[in-house]
């Protein structure tokens, strides 16, 4: 079983490289309000991270 | 081939041979090669991409650049950045032994998220989301407590948690490590997550002035 505190640490990781750091203006992430849609596409491709907060959650 | 742009640095050794230096004017940028046909969504690439930035905030700090934004030459880079290069020459020339440190909180009080289906427009209903996420505070000893570790920033990212960004000398980071552990002791009710060292996120965001 991997260890919690090391799937948090990559959730934090791709947290910070998604969401995180400068905007060039008109390049390919397009936020609405609080949501990149580029981070939409990922919650689909990185599934486990639904899955990582759910189980959070319930703790 | 093209790069997804990692970051920008003050000099190429910062760089190389962990990631492609593009020449941006006096500074430069860090690349991770992409095939045209990759698209940036994949699993592997930002996986990849990840673990190339933290091996370059280990050499030195730099300039964070959203993931996304991708480049094939210089060029084109200096097209599209160029009227940022002497701000962020300014800012990587004062921040050189800087990193941010991230308090990520729990929200002490929230407003309800609001209905869509409740606004006319798409217009009032985003700015009622971002009123809502605006709205979300922590507990002001808490606050008080953690703005205290250091210069910051308090941002909302969503409606539960607010986050506390933290510039900090790079020897400074144990400092603030030892503090978090000290603020958990003293406010053993209160939810929070201390990570980083990261590299210039939003102290290098004008938005969050």
């Amino acid at each position: 079983m991997p260890d919690q505190s090391q799937d948090l640490s990559l959730l934090e990781t791709l947290d910070h490289l998604l969401d995180r750091g400068v905007v060039i203006a008109g390049e390919a992430v397009i936020s609405i309000g609080d949501v990149d849609l580029l981070y939409l596409g990922l919650n689909i491709v990185l599934a486990n991270v639904d899955a990582l907060i759910r189980t959070t959650e319930r703790r | 081939m093209r790069a997804v742009v990692i970051g920008v640095h003050l000099r190429r050794e910062d760089i190389e041979p962990v990631a492609e230096a593009i020449p941006l004017g006096e500074l430069f940028l860090s690349g991770a090669a992409v095939a045209d046909d990759q698209p940036l969504g994949d699993r592997d690439l930002v996986l990849r991409v990840a673990q190339m930035r933290a091996s370059l905030l280990e050499r030195a700090t730099f300039i964070a650049i959203r993931y996304g934004f991708a480049v094939r030459s210089s060029e084109e880079a200096m097209a599209k950045c160029a009227p940022q290069i002497e701000r962020w020459r300014r800012l990587l020339a004062l921040h050189r032994d800087d990193v941010e440190m991230t308090l990520k909180v729990a929200v002490a009080s929230t407003r309800p998220r609001p209905e869509r289906q409740a606004f006319a427009s798409g217009a009032d209903y985003l700015r009622a989301l971002h009123e809502a996420t605006r709205a979300a505070d922590v507990d002001p000893r808490f606050r008080e407590a953690a703005s205290r570790l250091g210069n910051c920033r308090w941002v909302h990212r969503d409606g539960r948690s607010l986050e506390c960004v933290l510039l900090v000398a790079r020897d400074g980071v144990e400092r603030v490590r030892a503090a978090g552990e000290q603020l958990k002791r003293d406010f053993p009710e209160i939810p929070f997550l201390l990570s980083g060292p990261w590299p210039l996120e939003v102290f290098a965001d004008d938005d969050h002035k």
